[in-house]
């Protein structure tokens, strides 16, 4: 009886106890509501925001007279009716730094620790100087999202300093530890940004020595961990990018760089025809890099891409790495092209990206508007088309009339485009034709290029490796040789 | 390397040293207790040979007061001599003692300074200064001073200068020091007229290696003005009572200006220290030296960028305090007391400054007063048994029977900026109504060994506290607290 007793009481025991560890777990299970980033109205781009800086008239004088300096001037920010007192503002860029129309980037948190305007530390306002359209920055970036490469998220924006109107501009989420937070659920590891002067000499991703010193922070300039930036794993990487054979390199060259999301990242710069990205004109350009925590894997981040669709829809697929002679090649790129199998994905990648860029069922944009109401009731969302199974035009063609629509007005007031600066109002239309027929041509061209390369391949058979190229583009070989030609 | 130049440096001292032991014209110059017009007792010749004193031959950066020593009445004929500095001399017409001065350190600090930094390196030529100092006739002295290797002035300031001549002030930075001329015909009027040190805080008139620790108080380096060009009137009175100086200087100091910070402009200074009890019989009292020192300036907004001042860290120079705009004038305050007994000395400064920030926020309204204030309080004890002097005399030299002369030194100190007063909420802003308080607590511990009258070697360890997180330069550090260390090694000439 005794004995029948301790049996119920143990059983029920286990019983209550088995109950409460399923209530745990049914609570930890509880599907939470996705946490909404306070920082989506800022890059709501279904309207024209509104950014008013107030500023002392001198300092606003020292910044476009001195706009090649990075000094910070204090300044009030007000985004969309929401005023951030004690921000600090300063001019930004390489190419597209102005004096007449600066480049700008707020921080909010560098005079009062830990102050944010909707999450977000700092922003940069785009000024568009190189780019008459004001659409090929935010065009790229879109597609990039689109097509889940990492980039900041960006909208139009029109300038007020001192209450007087100074521009259409495009504010663009800065690519920090916020930013790294949202992507990739880290930010402590190491981020860099390629840190190109109009004087230095282009690089090639080129071996100049063993000593981490010659790579950090010039050209990769550390932009987290600054007193610690792990410069030798740079080091070893281009090493091995340039000396490794090409029996070892895959295996090498894994623990830093996943060589199917680096193909894809150039593969999409090449399909929007960017000739100041990794495989540039000017040498390498326009990225930043991000070394995961307690790895040395590094990913590539896109950034600025003003000088996309510039050279139009036949810009072409191997540019800067067919074309010129192996000096002038990058050589990360150049290896990856030696090897079969990435050409292939390169190749398919592209095509993936041609089909994504016609689509004329895609949805108009994938930002997830309506989250929160633009404070500012000057600001009115403007309402996003449904698709119409009736129109033709495809994803790209459609984004770009959205935008042309939805900035028309600011561009033809801009200052800039009225005497002040280099563009005018015709050549914003000019250029946004350009746009339209980008959007309509490139994704036939580059279909059309892959397919005089590989006439009977399909995506399918070459990823199974039912087809290879016969010999790579540029051997190791080669790239020693490359190597040393640079390096006279 | 550089063990083997410490060590270079030790052994030609030492040699030096003997060899000048035995050189006939190597007799002590006692300038000081000369009475005016007696022969100078360089000219053995006219005078009979002293007794030995213990230690007879000055150091090569000891102060002697020459308007007190006048040149001898000798005849016209040229000398090369070497008792405190290699020296020429025609007569008592002309004078001209040369002069070095080389500070060399090894630095260490947070780990990750020096990448941080561009500027800290472990390895410094610091100061690398030679130059010429005498006298033309009786009353009219000179000196010209120039400084090797770039550390103590920003060298690339004509560089940019050229580039953004916008930088008022550009040119005061210089690698010339001390090029002046001194008349001594009133020798309690005298009046100076060059580029020197403006009259104002006792650790920055204090000559460099004479200083107890390696560097100057944070307050010394970064709020006193230091060298410009100008004149000023200056002597003693009372029996040496009291000293006073004044003056006005074109800029206010090298201190206040930069390759980016323009500075003070037209700048009026004057200071006074007293030695109240100097007859007194009350043992340490005799010594005890009480200071005051003020100074005003013109401040304008000319340049686009803040010309107010800035806080860096003693060693590193990271900035805990960026410079505010500024427009109006800039007023200095300073009150020292400096004590010497035996072989202890002790030594404390207060300085205050305050700049107008007339039109200077984001609508051109005025803002409250900027303000930066410091002091410190520093005490030295010569454990080997040495009187406290600055230089001090080893009893023995190393090398020569001695050990030289050890002394240990502490120093707590605070440098600090805010505004005067203000509503709003305190901010880093350079245009802030209220400015958020920012300042470093530093503790300063140093061993120094004269180890004879050429060669000095100092180690400080300094730890600092920085105030204000949000300006801490170590990463990833929550408490602002670091340490760094430094070796000198001082070789004069």
């Amino acid at each position: 009886m005794r004995r029948g007793l301790w049996r119920v009481l143990l059983t029920g025991a286990v019983v209550v106890a088995a109950g409460m560890t399923a209530a745990v777990r049914v609570d930890t299970q509880t599907p939470t509501a996705p946490q909404v980033d306070p920082a989506n109205p800022v890059f709501d781009d279904s309207y024209v925001h509104e950014v008013r800086v107030a500023i002392n008239p001198k300092d606003w004088t020292a910044l476009e007279v001195h706009y090649l300096d990075n000094t910070y001037y204090t300044c009030d920010v007000k985004t969309d009716g929401v005023n951030v007192r004690n921000s600090a503002i300063r001019s930004r860029g390489t190419g597209s730094r102005s004096g007449v129309k600066p480049g700008l980037r707020i921080d909010f948190d560098r005079n009062v620790t830990n102050q944010t305007y909707l999450g977000l530390k700092s922003y940069v306002l785009r000024n568009q100087t190189q780019d008459a359209s004001n659409m090929h920055e935010i065009l790229s970036m879109l597609f990039f999202r689109r097509m889940g490469l990492p980039a900041s998220r960006e909208a139009f924006t029109k300038l007020y300093i001192n209450n007087v109107y100074a521009g259409l501009y495009t504010v663009v989420e800065s690519v920090d530890k916020g930013f790294l937070e949202k992507h990739y659920g880290e930010n402590d590891g190491h981020l860099y940004k390629y840190d190109y002067n109009a004087d230095d000499k282009p690089y090639y991703y080129e071996f100049r020595d063993g000593n981490g010193d010659s790579y950090v922070p010039h050209p990769f300039k550390p932009e987290t961990n600054e007193s610690d930036p792990q410069s030798q794993t740079i080091a070893d990487m281009i090493r091995i990018i340039n000396q490794d054979g090409d029996n070892i390199f895959r295996t090498t060259i894994a623990p830093y760089i996943d060589l199917p999301k680096f193909v894809r990242h150039i593969a999409m710069e090449m399909f929007l025809g960017d000739n100041d990205g990794f495989d540039g004109n000017y040498g390498t350009n326009n990225f930043y890099w991000y070394r995961f925590e307690k790895k040395t894997l590094f990913q590539w981040i896109a950034w600025d891409k003003s000088n996309a669709f510039i050279d139009g829809p036949t810009y072409p697929i191997f540019h800067n790495i067919n074309d010129q002679p192996p000096e002038r090649v990058n050589r990360l790129t150049a290896r990856v092209m030696g090897f079969a199998d990435l050409k292939n994905l390169y190749l398919d990648t592209l095509l993936d990206f041609a089909n994504a860029f016609v689509d004329a069922t895609a949805t108009p944009t994938p930002f997830p508007v309506g989250t929160l109401k633009p404070v500012s009731p000057a600001a009115t969302p403007t309402p996003i088309p449904t698709p119409n199974p009736d129109d033709p035009r495809g994803w790209a063609e459609r984004e770009i009339e959205r935008q042309y629509a939805l900035i028309k007005d600011a561009v033809y007031t801009d200052p800039t485009f009225n005497g002040t600066g280099n563009f005018k109002p015709a050549d914003f239309e000019k250029e946004a034709d350009n746009l339209r027929k980008f959007a309509r041509e490139r994704g036939a061209f580059v279909k059309a290029e892959v397919a005089k390369i590989r006439p009977t391949s399909s995506s399918s058979r070459t990823r199974r490796g039912a087809r290879a190229f016969p010999a790579p583009a540029f051997p190791a070989s080669s790239l020693a040789a490359a190597s040393r030609v640079a390096a006279r | 390397m550089l063990i083997e130049a410490v060590l270079g440096a030790v052994w030609l001292s030492a040699t030096t040293g003997a060899t000048m032991a035995g050189r006939p014209d190597a007799a002590p110059q006692q300038a000081t207790q000369q009475a005016p017009g007696k022969p100078s007792t360089g000219d053995k010749a006219q005078k009979p040979k002293k007794k030995k004193a213990k230690n007879p031959k000055p150091s090569p950066d000891e102060e002697v007061d020459e308007t007190d020593a006048p040149p001898a009445e000798a005849p016209r004929t040229f000398r090369a001599e070497w008792k405190q500095h290699p020296s020429i001399r025609i007569g008592s017409f002309f004078r001209a003692d040369f002069q070095a001065q080389f500070q060399e350190d090894i630095h260490a600090s947070y780990a990750g300074a020096s990448t941080l930094n561009k500027d800290f390196k472990t390895f410094d030529l610091h100061r690398n200064r030679v130059g010429i100092k005498g006298n033309f006739f009786k009353h009219v002295q000179y000196e010209v001073k120039r400084e090797l290797t770039e550390k103590e002035v920003d060298a690339t300031t004509q560089e940019k200068c050229a580039i953004d001549p916008t930088v008022k002030g550009c040119q005061i930075q210089s690698l010339w020091k001390d090029v002046y001329v001194n008349l001594t015909y009133l020798k309690r009027a005298q009046l100076q007229v060059g580029k020197f040190k403006v009259p104002f805080g006792l650790d920055q008139l204090t000559g460099v290696t004479h200083l107890d620790f390696v560097y100057r108080s944070l307050g010394a380096k970064q709020l006193a003005p230091a060298r410009d060009i100008g004149a000023q009137l200056h002597g003693q009175l009372f029996k040496k009572s009291l000293e006073y100086a004044a003056g006005v200087f074109r800029h206010d100091g090298e201190n206040a200006h930069s390759s980016k910070i323009a500075g003070g402009d037209l700048t009026g200074a004057g200071r006074v220290s007293v030695q109240p009890f100097r007859k007194s019989t009350v043992a340490g009292i005799s010594a005890l030296q009480f200071g005051a020192a003020a100074a005003i300036s013109k401040l304008s907004d000319d340049s686009y960028r803040p010309n107010g001042l800035q806080g860096k860290t003693v060693m590193t120079g990271d900035t805990f305090y960026h410079p505010v705009f500024v427009k109006g004038r800039r007023h200095r305050w300073e009150g020292d007391v400096d004590w010497t007994a035996g072989r202890y000395s002790a030594r404390s400064e207060l300085t205050l400054v305050r700049d107008d920030r007339l039109q200077q926020g984001l609508i051109e309204d005025d803002l409250p007063d900027s303000r930066a204030r410091s002091w410190y309080v520093s005490g030295t004890v010569v454990v080997t048994g040495e009187a406290k002097t600055r230089p001090i005399k080893p009893n023995g030299d190393l090398f020569q029977g001695g050990i030289g002369a050890i002394e240990l030194a502490a120093r707590y100190e605070r440098l600090w900026f805010d505004s005067v007063g203000g509503t709003d909420v305190p901010t880093r802003a350079n245009r802030a109504e209220t400015i958020l308080e920012s300042g470093d607590k530093v503790l300063t511990l140093g061993v120094n060994w004269t180890v004879n009258r050429f060669v000095k070697l100092q180690f400080n360890g300094i730890r600092e506290q920085i105030e204000d997180l949000g300006r801490n330069p170590v990463p990833k550090n929550t408490t602002g607290v670091f340490w760094s260390r430094v070796l000198r090694l001082q070789f004069v000439l």
